[in-house]
């Protein structure tokens, strides 16, 4: 529990940082198109390490399945990414942005290692319900907005129903979770 | 002469056999359903028995297309641009399970 609130406390932080950028976007962007295809591909994987801890710890088939849908489906946004931005003739830039998620998502993956059974579950089912909502915010109001290339906003806008699809059936199991 | 004639009775049986079979045989629809932006699109459809239902993934991620209640049918995973083809026999709702939100529902008139 203290994990969990500890967790969602650094995410906010982290998220609120993002987020916060788009004020001083509107009179100088702070994400080129190289820095987002960076954080979109970074902010892809972090799901897929969460997902990859989930199917070794987990003994919950809602929990197992939810979890290779999460590596199937953001590995098809990555794969879509990698090819768009090698169209593009563009290389994926690291910047403080995906640094810090990636940093955040370390320690996040450290403390899921650190339980087990029906704790682990709800662990990693609150951190993705917590995870969806941050990124969804992240991209519809700093990645999309910032994104001057049209196929990259496209692609950006494409994956929003994905996002919000995996949020809708993490709650889901999420309700189920506390309801046994 | 003879076999002229022969000729065009036959050629009247089959032209009223074929008549026939194509006045007996009704005219099965095709619907076709869109998977897209994790929905199906459209989430209910209206249709006659034995008529076809295509589903096609139009989305960027895997799919599939399983009746719910006893999974009595189901398509194959469905990559990007797959198709997968129903014959309607009853109603029933149905859903992906790898995406367990998205659902949809098949009214046999």
């Amino acid at each position: 529990m203290k994990f969990m609130k500890c967790f969602q406390a650094v995410l906010f932080f982290s998220v609120c940082c993002i987020i916060s950028q788009p004020v001083s976007a509107q009179q100088k962007p702070n994400l080129t198109d190289p820095e987002i295809a960076n954080v979109a591909v970074v902010a892809n994987q972090i799901d897929i390490d969460n997902a990859d801890i989930a199917k070794e710890k987990s003994q919950n088939n809602d929990v197992k399945n939810f979890a290779q849908t999460m590596i199937n489906d953001h590995q098809s946004v990555i794969d879509q990414a990698t090819a768009l931005v090698k169209k593009l003739n563009v290389t994926p830039k690291e910047n403080a942005t995906g640094k810090q998620l990636m940093a955040d998502a370390k320690k996040t993956q450290a403390g899921l290692r650190s339980k087990s059974g029906s704790a682990f579950d709800k662990a990693y089912i609150d951190n993705e319900v917590a995870y969806h909502q941050a990124v969804i915010n992240t991209v519809q109001n700093v990645l999309i907005p910032e994104a001057k290339n049209s196929e990259l906003k496209q692609l950006l806008e494409n994956v929003v129903p994905a996002l919000k699809t995996h949020l809708e059936h993490a709650q889901m199991i999420q309700k189920n979770l506390s309801g046994k | 002469m003879k076999n002229i004639i022969t000729i065009s009775k036959l050629s009247l049986c089959i032209f009223f056999a074929a008549l026939m079979f194509s006045c007996s045989s009704k005219k099965y629809e095709v619907h076709v359903v869109e998977i897209k932006q994790m929905q199906f699109q459209p989430a209910v459809i209206n249709v006659q028995k034995e008529d076809t239902i295509i589903f096609v993934n139009k989305d960027i991620v895997l799919h599939n297309v399983t009746e719910q209640s006893k999974a009595k049918w189901s398509s194959s995973t469905m990559k990007p641009g797959d198709t997968f083809k129903l014959v309607a026999k009853e109603s029933c709702n149905y859903f992906c399970t790898l995406h367990l939100v998205m659902k949809g529902k098949i009214q046999v008139q």
